[in-house]
């Protein structure tokens, strides 16, 4: 077996989590400038609101493709591809004078959260069962913290020249694309590679999507990464509603008085959900090391059961916190309602560490495929529970809606789908256990 | 017996600087969210603490 001895795989994990990192600065780069393109364009509300979601488009679809495409033709490659592609918009966009042509370039670049699950295939196909979950979990916690950076430094550096701001944006994002095609290797070895690629194919993708496993995995990644950003969208909004008197007691008055307050409550949700996450991967480690299975009906003699059973418990903590949050909402407390949210942006943190702690392990010769199912779906969240949050009469109710309508399904169906002893990946819809097509 | 429970495995030396990174992480992201708290609360600020504007 051939191996690539000319690196080592925490240089390629250093590359992914860099790349990823400005990645997800790039994703959000739009909405951290928003207020200084509404005001150079004079853009109004529903204008705003447009730009805002339109970050979120091209998720579902393209990560399935960037999945498939970093099996196929190795996530160097994939990568980069969308870093040069994103950056040379990027770097266009910041000489637009025209709002059409700007919102359209701002929707390509917004693409750049599709490299998600190329980095996920590629940390895949470089580290061992044993530290999968650690590895993961460092690749993708910290380049989650990219939006959050980009949130902060952006405006304080660049002021409101968006411009400058998307033109450097694009330059560094084409000098990653260099490094990561000069120094990144696909895989440990050619063979890891060569599997792969050769299970890339339409069928090997339709049996990925078909395995119930891989569907439980999805939702659970909706109830965690879904909620996530859903939050993101939602808890300025409900802060400023739901807590209006008690936000004006702490003595912020006005607009600007009641963003700040209200979005600093919401950011400490992102802000948890995210560096918590590498923590929850090393937990998924440890449940392994250890052999823990405390959950009734998750199996428990799979290579990799203690790892289903600590993305259970974070699945059953993250509905009983959206029932809490609900309550301490009722309760009229601010303070009870922020402690939850920290809880419950914990508990995301588990959910997303656990998820794609084991997605690789579950389908070790299709990576890419079965990240962009998990990863790309599962963003759909970000769409739908937000629109349940607010079909609601009382503001706080959404959360015990969504838990009671969605997310216990979710979770008995979790339960279900990984109470296999043998081979769970077999079982699916469309293609019968032990069909698993070799292409 | 549980095949999960198999002899312990050794991780190699860029584990434990990885779990020393994710710790890090973890305790930015609990003092960035106590301080940023504790600022709104006592009306302050927010996040990460300072008025950002108005």
């Amino acid at each position: 077996m051939q191996q690539a001895k000319d690196t080592h795989k925490v240089e390629q994990l250093v590359i992914a989590t860099v790349a990823f990192f400005w990645c997800f600065l790039m994703w959000f780069s739009t909405a951290a400038f928003s207020p200084s393109i509404a005001a150079h364009y004079h853009l109004g509300i529903k204008e705003l609101g447009l730009l805002a979601s339109s970050a979120m488009w091209m998720a579902p679809g393209g990560r399935m493709a960037a999945g498939w495409a970093a099996d196929r033709f190795g996530a160097p490659r994939a990568f980069a591809l969308v870093l040069a592609a994103c950056g040379v918009v990027s770097i266009a966009s910041a000489f637009t004078t025209s709002y059409p042509l700007l919102f359209a370039e701002r929707v390509v670049v917004a693409a750049a959260g599709v490299s998600f699950v190329i980095g996920i295939q590629h940390v895949a196909q470089w580290f061992e069962p044993h530290e999968i979950g650690t590895a993961e979990g460092l690749y993708a916690g910290t380049g989650n913290a990219g939006a959050g950076v980009g949130a902060l430094l952006l405006p304080r550096i660049f002021g409101t020249s968006y411009q400058s701001a998307y033109l450097w944006m694009g330059v560094v994002a084409l000098a990653i694309a260099g490094w990561y095609l000069i120094r990144g290797r696909a895989a440990q070895s050619v063979a890891r590679q060569q599997t792969a690629r050769g299970r890339s194919g339409w069928k090997s993708a339709a049996f990925v999507w078909s395995r119930y496993v891989a569907i439980a995995l999805m939702l659970a990644y909706a109830m965690s990464f879904g909620l996530e950003i859903a939050l993101n969208a939602w808890l300025p909004g409900y802060f400023a509603r739901g807590f209006h008197a008690e936000v004006v007691a702490l003595g912020f008055t006005g607009v600007a008085g009641m963003q700040i307050a209200a979005g600093t409550f919401a950011a400490v949700q992102s802000f948890t959900a995210s560096l918590f996450r590498p923590f929850a991967g090393y937990m998924s480690d440890l449940f392994q090391r250890r052999g823990w299975t405390p959950l009734p009906f998750i199996a428990r003699t799979l290579p990799y059961a203690p790892r289903l059973h600590w993305l259970g418990i974070a699945l059953v903590l993250i509905t009983l916190a959206m029932g809490g949050l609900t309550a301490a909402g009722l309760s009229g407390s601010l303070h009870a309602s922020v402690a939850t949210l920290v809880a419950l942006g914990i508990f995301i943190s588990f959910g997303t560490g656990g998820t794609f702690a084991l997605v690789p392990l579950l389908f070790p010769d299709r990576p890419g495929i079965a990240a962009g199912f998990v990863g790309g779906l599962s963003t759909a969240g970000g769409i739908v529970y937000p629109l349940i949050f607010a079909a609601q009469s009382n503001i706080h109710g959404g959360y015990l809606r969504v838990a009671l309508a969605l997310f216990i399904p979710f979770v008995l169906f979790y339960f279900w789908a990984a109470r296999h002893e043998r081979h769970p990946e077999e079982h699916g819809v469309f293609f019968v256990p032990q069909a698993a097509p070799a292409e | 017996m549980h095949p999960t429970t198999s002899a312990p495995v050794r991780h190699e030396p860029w584990y434990r600087y990885g779990v020393a990174i994710l710790c890090l992480e973890m305790l930015i992201a609990t003092a960035v969210s106590v301080y940023s708290l504790y600022m709104t609360f006592h009306g302050l600020g927010g996040f990460p603490g300072g008025r950002l504007s108005g």
